[in-house]
């Protein structure tokens, strides 16, 4: 994208951007202040990532405590993680902020994601009934969760590799 | 460390401010930032935007770069992280 396509896109707003910022309450007179407001943004991402942690680990927990009978609620959980990670993310793209640099992601902190994961997959195949909705639903999960985290192991490796080209 | 922090940069705010007479409360309300702000650029635990640092400098008569200009001790030729870690 060029310089000027970005502010393009910065300067058109779009429903969804006033759609976040009504959920957000970003016109709130509390953001006129600097500072408040960028500490307040650290600490909603603090809180972002420990709710996608703790959410995470509950709907692990519900698999491996409730069985299959559990299965349709941890699912509801993690679509429940996905949606609020999109927005983020999506948020951030459309006012012109990416995170295209897979290798900068992957790091140790992503460690407990990582396992609680593991976790989570190793749960739904062990109870997923074989067939139906969330016996589908439940594979479809295992098989797009691993090739997300193996798209972003390649491109990350890849980004490195390319990162080290330019730098030598 | 967050990314409000100004990695312990040095500024004259404090030195301004008193020379002004003024108390951290009202040159809060002069610049329209809260007196925790204030304290926080003053103790260099918080980069003002562009324009807070402007509205400092002008309630205070003087410059952004008379303010905020000073080198942090590890921009300092010879100073900071090398320095350091030679001795």
């Amino acid at each position: 994208m060029t310089a000027a396509e970005d502010e393009e896109t910065m300067r058109r707003e779009g429903w969804f951007v006033t759609a976040a910022g009504v959920v957000g309450d970003l016109g709130h007179p509390f953001y006129d202040e600097e500072r408040q407001r960028d500490v307040w943004n650290e600490a909603s991402a603090v809180g972002l990532q420990l709710m996608l942690w703790l959410t995470l680990a509950a709907a692990t927990a519900m698999v491996w405590l409730g069985g299959a009978a559990a299965l349709p609620y941890a699912v509801a959980v993690v679509v429940v993680d996905g949606a609020a990670a999109g927005v983020t993310v999506g948020y951030a793209r459309r006012l012109g902020v990416r995170v295209e640099d897979v290798g900068g992601v992957l790091r140790l902190r992503l460690v407990p994601y990582g396992v609680l994961m593991v976790g989570l997959l190793v749960g739904v195949v062990r109870v997923a009934p074989p067939g139906g909705f969330f016996g589908g639903f439940a594979r479809g999960m295992v098989l797009g969760s691993v090739g997300v985290v193996l798209w972003m192991v390649v491109s990350g490796m890849r980004a490195r590799r390319r990162q080290g080209r330019d730098g030598s | 460390m967050g990314r409000t922090s100004a990695r312990g940069r040095r500024n004259g705010v404090r030195a301004a401010r008193t020379a002004a007479a003024l108390t951290q409360a009202e040159l809060a309300v002069a610049v329209g930032v809260t007196r925790q702000t204030v304290v926080a650029v003053e103790a260099g635990d918080y980069a003002p935007s562009v324009y807070l640092a402007l509205a400092i400098a002008q309630r205070l008569g003087g410059t952004v770069e008379a303010l905020f200009g000073e080198p942090s001790e590890a921009d300092r030729p010879g100073g900071g992280i090398e320095e350091e870690a030679a001795l």
